[in-house]
């Protein structure tokens, strides 16, 4: 556990010493920005932009057991919304949905852009990180994170130089040519999580990236993911259990309810950007903190009670 | 690492090699201690005597066997996996085909072998098709099996890349299905060699099959005996060459 924090730290350092696409250059302008916006009012809200994805009445039942029950949720561009709730909630179904594997129940309505579209016209639009990794194991490091770009029809070689240039930020520089087998958890996240940042869509689903990985990794990783998501300003929707990643990782936190899934708190988190790994102790973190955990509480009795463990 | 595998391969080669020696040594020692006759039993030294004077002869009815193996080898190889895919893109006809397959499967497929002399003829051809036969199945069921390997989680994630039913077949269902594909494709390399023997034995111009029948035939035991040794040596040789790039390439497993 504790090698592999260390492994992580040797060569987010080295990462942050490499030069034009390190960490340290990553962070000035995103500073330079948070002083020239005082307000702390995200941009999109100012230019009234449109959401990028708007959900209404979205149901979706399998046989009998309603996962999801006229879930409702917007997100605009650019903004990192956190998604908790107690486990079975429906929140990996809203995700396929998303990612455009499933078509929730008839009656729905679904915008993205602005424009109703089902489900499926969603494939090949959202960049999907599964809970897992699933890395390829026949494919080494580089050519696990091009294989969206191949997919699209990208050649072959042009991916892997542009891969090859994200290497550093994602602290894996010198490991293109490894093999999952010889990867650590944490390392692993950030391949998948490079495939994820190379297929360049508007929005990206991640689906309790870090779950798996040790409290040191894992919140080494969030800092990494709120650098990374910064310079790059994508749209994330981000499942996790966590509370504390909940709050430190977002903009809004949707907290939804047992099964059948809907939202049942949306909860703005105004903390200053960047976020230092000691916000986390502040009054105001604190705050929040206390209010989803009721509301998660209510719900995690709730779905306790009736799945009857 | 890939040292590390070489050394270790060396030693179980060099094992092998010791293991089939010392055979050997015991049984020149037992032919000769107890006198056996030839017809029970010939001497190793009489056996390698035998090859050395017969070489020419064994070495063409070799080639013979060794061009049908293999030829019916590949043929059935690529049916098979054909097989497969074709199965597993079309799920419709999965029970029948599967049906059907582990019904012929579960007859020896050489007895299937005097039909195929009687349709084919005592050429070339009616081995190359029992061979093809004998490893196409076995290859289709291993097929199958790999390719029913495939996590729903990681089509999923490749769907959500765009990827249509050709891209999710060859860059993710056909990779995992490829080492049990591969294995399959070994178990086969020593079946194709025997249906190709078994089937010379029931009629041929030419082969060690036909080579063994005909030195049963003129009570010539040593002849049988070279011809065997040469036979396991083609097969020996045939499986270590696919176990070779099993190794080699199937690296994840």
């Amino acid at each position: 556990m504790t090698d592999m924090s260390i492994a992580w730290s040797e060569d987010y350092a080295c990462g942050l010493n490499s030069g034009a696409r390190g960490l340290a250059g990553l962070l000035r302008p995103v500073k330079a920005e948070a002083l020239a916006a005082p307000a702390a009012e995200p941009a999109w809200t100012a230019s009234g932009d449109r959401p990028l994805i708007e959900l209404r009445k979205v149901s979706k039942s399998f046989g009998p057991v309603i996962a999801l029950d006229n879930l409702e949720a917007t997100i605009l561009p650019g903004e990192l919304v956190t998604v908790v709730g107690p486990s079975g909630c429906g929140k990996s179904t809203l995700f396929n949905i998303l990612a455009g594997l499933e078509e929730p129940d008839p009656g729905n309505i679904l915008r993205f852009r602005g424009k109703s579209s089902a489900a499926s016209e969603l494939l090949g639009q959202v960049s999907f990180m599964p809970q897992r990794d699933l890395l390829l194991p026949w494919r080494n490091v580089i050519d696990n994170a091009i294989l969206a770009l191949e997919i699209e029809g990208m050649p072959r070689a042009q991916a892997r130089a542009e891969a090859l240039k994200m290497l550093p930020e994602f602290g894996l520089s010198g490991f293109e040519a490894q093999y999952p087998n010889q990867l650590s958890g944490g390392m692993r996240q950030r391949v998948a999580l490079m495939r994820t940042f190379l297929f360049k869509r508007d929005l990206m689903l991640l689906d309790e990236p870090f779950g798996a990985l040790d409290a040191l990794t894992r919140t080494m990783m969030q800092r990494w993911l709120l650098d990374v998501w910064q310079k790059h300003r994508r749209t994330v929707l981000f499942i996790t259990h966590d509370v504390d990643e909940a709050i430190f990782l977002g903009d809004r936190v949707l907290v939804m309810t047992a099964r059948p899934g809907k939202v049942k708190l949306e909860q703005k988190i105004d903390l200053p950007r960047p976020r230092k790994a000691d916000i986390v102790t502040s009054p105001e973190f604190v705050g929040l903190k206390k209010t989803l955990l009721d509301a998660i509480e209510e719900e995690s009795m709730k779905s306790f009670m009736t799945s009857g463990h | 690492m890939s040292t590390v595998a070489a050394s270790s391969n060396a030693r179980r080669i060099g094992r092998g090699f010791a293991g089939a020696f010392l055979l050997a040594a015991i049984w020149e020692l037992s032919v000769r201690g107890f006198n056996l006759p030839t017809y029970v039993l010939p001497s190793v030294s009489s056996i390698l005597a035998g090859m050395v004077a017969d070489a020419g002869k064994l070495a063409a009815a070799a080639r013979f066997t060794a061009a049908e193996a293999l030829t019916g080898y590949l043929l059935g190889c690529v049916i098979g996996i054909a097989a497969a895919v074709g199965v597993s893109m079309v799920p419709r006809t999965r029970s029948a085909v599967m049906s059907v397959a582990t019904a012929i499967n579960s007859v020896p497929v050489v007895a299937y072998s005097p039909l195929v002399l009687l349709w084919l003829g005592i050429g070339m051809t009616s081995k190359i098709v029992m061979v093809a036969v004998a490893v196409s199945f076995t290859v289709f069921l291993s097929t199958v099996a790999g390719l029913d390997r495939v996590d729903r989680k990681s089509i999923d994630l490749v769907r959500s890349f765009g990827a249509g039913r050709m891209a999710v077949l060859w860059r993710l269902r056909l990779p995992t299905a490829l080492p049990l594909i591969i294995a399959g494709m070994r178990v086969s390399t020593v079946r194709s060699v025997i249906v190709a023997i078994v089937t010379e034995m029931l009629g041929a111009y030419g082969g060690l099959g036909w080579v063994i029948y005909q030195a049963v035939l003129q009570i010539d035991f040593v002849q049988v005996w070279a011809a065997i040794i040469v036979a396991s040596a083609i097969s020996l040789c045939f499986f270590g060459v696919i176990s070779f790039i099993e190794q080699r390439y199937i690296f994840w497993r």
